[in-house]
C-alpha cells in the first residue's frame, strides 16, 4: 500500500561498463549481482551504515555507557556532558545508552514484523498465483480492502484491543502490511508460469506442491528480498509512531518513537532527546532505504524505477 | 467508428471496476468490524472503570447489543447502515457516531487537502526541475530533500516544526483550532512526506518521456524545449500522480491521526485515536469503514480517469499492477 513502495531509484546502471565486466571474467549470477550493487555509492554507504547499526544493537552492554534504565533524580534533563555524550532524560537516564538499547528493539521489531508480513504475503501470493482462478480473485479483493486501510489507524485499534504492548504492535503492523508481498510474489508466479520448465515438470507429473517449492518459490526469492528491504524501514516507522502514540513497548524499555514523544515535553528548554533521538531515526531509516535501492537495481535492472 | 468502440470498451471497462469495488468494500466491513473484538477485552470495563460492579457492566452490554453474539452484531450494524444509514451509537460519548463525525471530517478532509496542495505543487515542481537538469546539483538537491522527508518520521517531524515555528518563532499557533492557519503546519507535515514521493515520480516519469523519440523529433523541428515540456512530457508524468495520490489516500489519514494528535486538533484522526483508546468498537468500526469507503471510491476514480488520459491503456483488464 502507500508507503510500500519506494521510488528512489538510484543512478542509472552504465550498461557498457556491464558488458565490460562481464567480458572480463566469466561471472555468476551472484557476483554480477554484487558488481552492480557496488557501483552504487549510497548503496554502499547505507549496508555500512547498516551493518554499525546491527553492530551496535547486538553489543549495546558492552558499548553503552550506563544501564540505560539506571535513573538518577540529581541529573535530570541535562544538556550534553563530559559524563553523559548525549545528555540525559526526564529521569536521568543516559540518552546514549537508551539510543543504543532502541537500536536493539527497532531492527527487532522491524525484522519481525517484516517476517510476519512477509510469511503472509509470499503464502497467499503463491496461492494465488499458482492456483488462479476464484482463489486468486478472492485472495486479491482481500489485498485492495487490505490496501485501503491506514496502517496506523489498523495498528492502533488492534494493538489496543490486545491491551497494547510489543507483540500487539508487531502483529498489528505485520498483519496489515503484507500486501505489497502478495501482489509481487503473485506477478513473478504469474510469469514464471509461462516458462517452458514449468509445463514440462507438470507434464513429468510433479505435484503442484512440489513445483511450488522447487520452481516458484527460487524463483520469487530476489523479489521477495528486494520487498523485504524496502518494507523494513517502513516497518520500524510505523513501529516507532505507534511506540509515540504510547500502544508499543512499555516503559522503560527504550524505545525510540517513546523517547522522541518523552522528549518533546521538555524540548523548549532541552532540545536535544527529541533532536537526536529522531536523527537516529531519520538515519536508520536512510541506510535501509539506499541499500533497499541498491538492492532492487541489481537483483531487478530490468524491472528497476518501480512498478 | 473507432470513438464507438473505445467508448464501449470503456463503458465495460468501468462496470467491471465498480463491481470489483463491492466485494473489497464487503471484505472491509469484515475487518473493520472484527479489529478491535479480536483482543476480547471487555469496552465496558475500560468505560466503566474499575469501580464498576458486575451488573453495571452486564447493563451496559446489554444497552450497546454486545451482549449478542458478533455474527448477529454485524448483521445489526449493516442493517443500520444500509437500511438507515445509521453508524451505531458510540460507547465512550454515547451518542450517534453519525453526530460525532459530522464535525469532525470536514476538518481532517480540510487538512488533508491543504497537505495534497503543497504536495502537488511542491512534488511537480521539484520533480520537473530535477527532469530538467538531470545529474546536476539542481537534481542533487531536488532528490536528496525527497529522501530526506520520506525518511523523516512524520511525528518527528510534527514534534520539531512545533518547537520550531510555533514556540520558538511564534509563526504559528501551537495547537487548536480556529481556522485554516491552525492547519497549515500539520499540514506541512504530512504534504512534505508526500511530496517526495511525487516528485520523485514526477522526476522519472518525465525523464522517460524526455527521451523518447516523438519529444526529440519536436526539438529537432525547432519548437522551443519547454512547450515540449509542457504540452508532452507533463501531461504523461501526471497520470501516475494522480494514481499515487489515490493510492496515499489512507496513509494520509493515519498521517492526519498523528498530527491531530500532537497538534491538538479536533478532526477526525484524533476522534479514532481517542475511541480506539478506550476500546469504543462501535466508533472506530464506523470511521475505518467511512475512510476504507473514501480509499476505495478515490482508487476507483484514479483507475477510471486513467481511461481517459490514454484510452490505451489496457482497458480489458483492470488489474493495475
Amino acid at each position: 500500500m502507500e508507503e510500500d513502495q519506494s521510488y528512489f531509484g538510484t543512478e542509472d546502471i552504465d550498461i557498457e561498463q556491464e558488458i565490460q565486466d562481464l567480458k572480463k571474467k566469466k561471472t555468476s549470477q551472484m557476483e554480477l549481482v554484487w558488481l552492480r550493487f557496488k557501483r552504487n555509492k549510497l548503496a554502499l554507504i547505507g549496508t555500512a551504515i547498516l551493518f554499525l547499526l546491527i553492530f551496535v544493537a547486538i553489543f549495546a552492554p558492552i558499548l553503552a555507557p550506563y544501564d540505560p534504565l539506571e535513573t538518577n533524580v540529581a541529573r535530570r534533563r541535562e544538556d550534553p556532558s563530559r559524563d553523559h555524550w548525549l545528555g540525559t532524560d526526564q529521569l536521568g537516564r543516559d540518552l546514549l545508552s537508551r539510543l543504543m538499547y532502541g537500536a536493539r528493539i527497532a531492527l527487532f521489531i522491524g525484522l519481525i514484523i517484516v517476517g510476519v508480513s512477509g510469511g503472509i504475503g509470499v503464502t497467499l501470493g503463491l496461492l494465488a498465483g499458482t492456483i488462479g482462478g476464484w482463489v486468486d480473485e478472492v485472495i486479491m479483493r482481500v489485498v485492495d480492502a487490505f490496501m485501503s486501510f491506514p496502517v496506523l489507524i489498523f495498528g492502533i485499534a488492534f494493538a489496543v484491543s490486545f491491551g497494547g504492548g510489543l507483540y500487539p504492535v508487531i502483529m498489528a503492523v505485520g498483519l496489515i502490511t503484507w500486501t505489497q508481498f502478495a501482489r509481487v510474489t503473485r506477478g513473478d508466479v504469474l510469469a514464471i508460469k509461462q516458462e517452458q520448465y514449468i509445463e514440462g515438470a507438470r507434464a513429468i507429473g510433479e505435484s503442484r506442491f512440489s513445483i511450488i517449492t522447487r520452481y516458484f518459490l527460487p524463483n520469487v526469492l530476489p523479489s521477495i528480498i528486494v520487498v523485504a528491504t524496502i518494507q523494513m524501514p517502513s516497518a520500524i516507522l510505523y513501529s516507532a509512531a505507534l511506540n509515540f502514540l504510547g500502544v508499543g513497548v512499555e516503559p522503560p524499555t527504550p524505545s525510540w518513537g517513546e523517547m522522541v514523544n518523552a522528549g518533546s515535553r521538555f524540548m523548549q528548554f532541552r532540545p536535544n532527546m527529541v533532536t537526536v533521538t529522531g536523527l537516529a531515526i531519520v538515519v536508520t531509516v536512510l541506510a535501509f532505504n539506499f541499500m533497499g535501492d541498491g538492492l532492487r537495481d541489481a537483483l531487478d535492472p530490468v524491472r528497476r524505477g518501480g512498478r | 467508428m473507432l470513438e464507438r468502440y473505445i467508448k464501449s470498451k470503456r463503458k465495460r471497462f468501468i462496470i467491471k471496476r465498480v463491481i470489483k469495488s463491492i466485494p473489497v468494500i464487503l471484505i472491509a466491513t469484515l475487518v473493520a468490524f472484527s479489529l478491535m473484538r479480536i483482543g476480547g477485552r471487555d469496552p465496558a470495563r475500560v468505560i466503566l472503570g474499575h469501580t464498576a460492579t458486575e451488573e453495571m457492566l452486564h447493563e451496559f452490554n446489554v444497552e450497546h447489543g454486545l451482549d449478542k453474539p458478533y455474527h448477529r452484531q454485524y448483521i445489526d450494524w449493516m442493517h443500520g447502515l444500509i437500511f438507515h444509514g445509521e453508524l451505531g451509537t458510540s460507547l465512550r460519548w454515547g451518542r450517534p457516531v453519525t453526530e460525532l463525525i459530522r464535525p469532525r471530517l470536514p476538518l481532517t478532509i480540510q487538512l488533508m487537502g491543504l497537505s495534497l496542495v503543497i504536495s502537488v505543487v511542491m512534488g511537480i515542481g521539484m520533480g520537473v526541475l530535477g527532469a530538467l537538469n538531470p545529474n546536476t546539483w539542481i537534481d542533487y538537491l531536488t532528490s536528496t530533500q525527497a529522501l530526506f522527508w520520506w525518511s523523516a518520521p512524520p511525528f518527528w517531524v510534527a514534534t520539531i516544526f512545533l518547537l520550531i515555528f510555533a514556540f520558538e518563532l511564534g509563526l504559528f499557533p501551537t495547537g487548536g483550532y480556529r481556522n485554516i492557519y491552525y492547519l497549515v503546519l500539520p499540514a506541512f507535515v504530512i504534504g512534505l512526506r508526500l511530496q517526495a514521493v511525487i516528485s520523485r515520480l514526477t522526476r522519472s516519469s518525465m525523464l522517460s518521456v524526455l527521451n523518447k523519440e516523438y519529444i526529440k523529433t519536436a526539438q529537432t523541428k525547432g519548437l522551443k524545449k519547454h512547450v515540449v515540456v509542457i504540452k508532452h512530457a507533463l501531461r504523461n508524468a501526471l497520470i501516475p500522480v494522480v494514481t499515487i495520490i489515490a493510492m496515499y489516500l489512507p496513509w494520509m489519514f493515519g498521517g492526519a491521526m498523528i498530527t491531530e494528535q500532537i497538534f491538538n486538533i479536533p478532526g477526525m484522526g484524533r476522534f479514532i485515536y481517542n475511541a480506539a483508546m478506550s476500546l469504543d468498537f462501535i466508533a472506530v468500526q464506523s470511521s475505518v469503514l467511512i475512510i476504507t469507503i473514501i480509499a476505495v471510491t478515490a482508487n476507483l476514480f484514479a483507475d477510471i480517469a486513467y481511461t481517459f488520459v490514454d484510452p490505451r491503456i489496457e482497458l480489458g483488464q483492470s488489474e493495475g499492477v
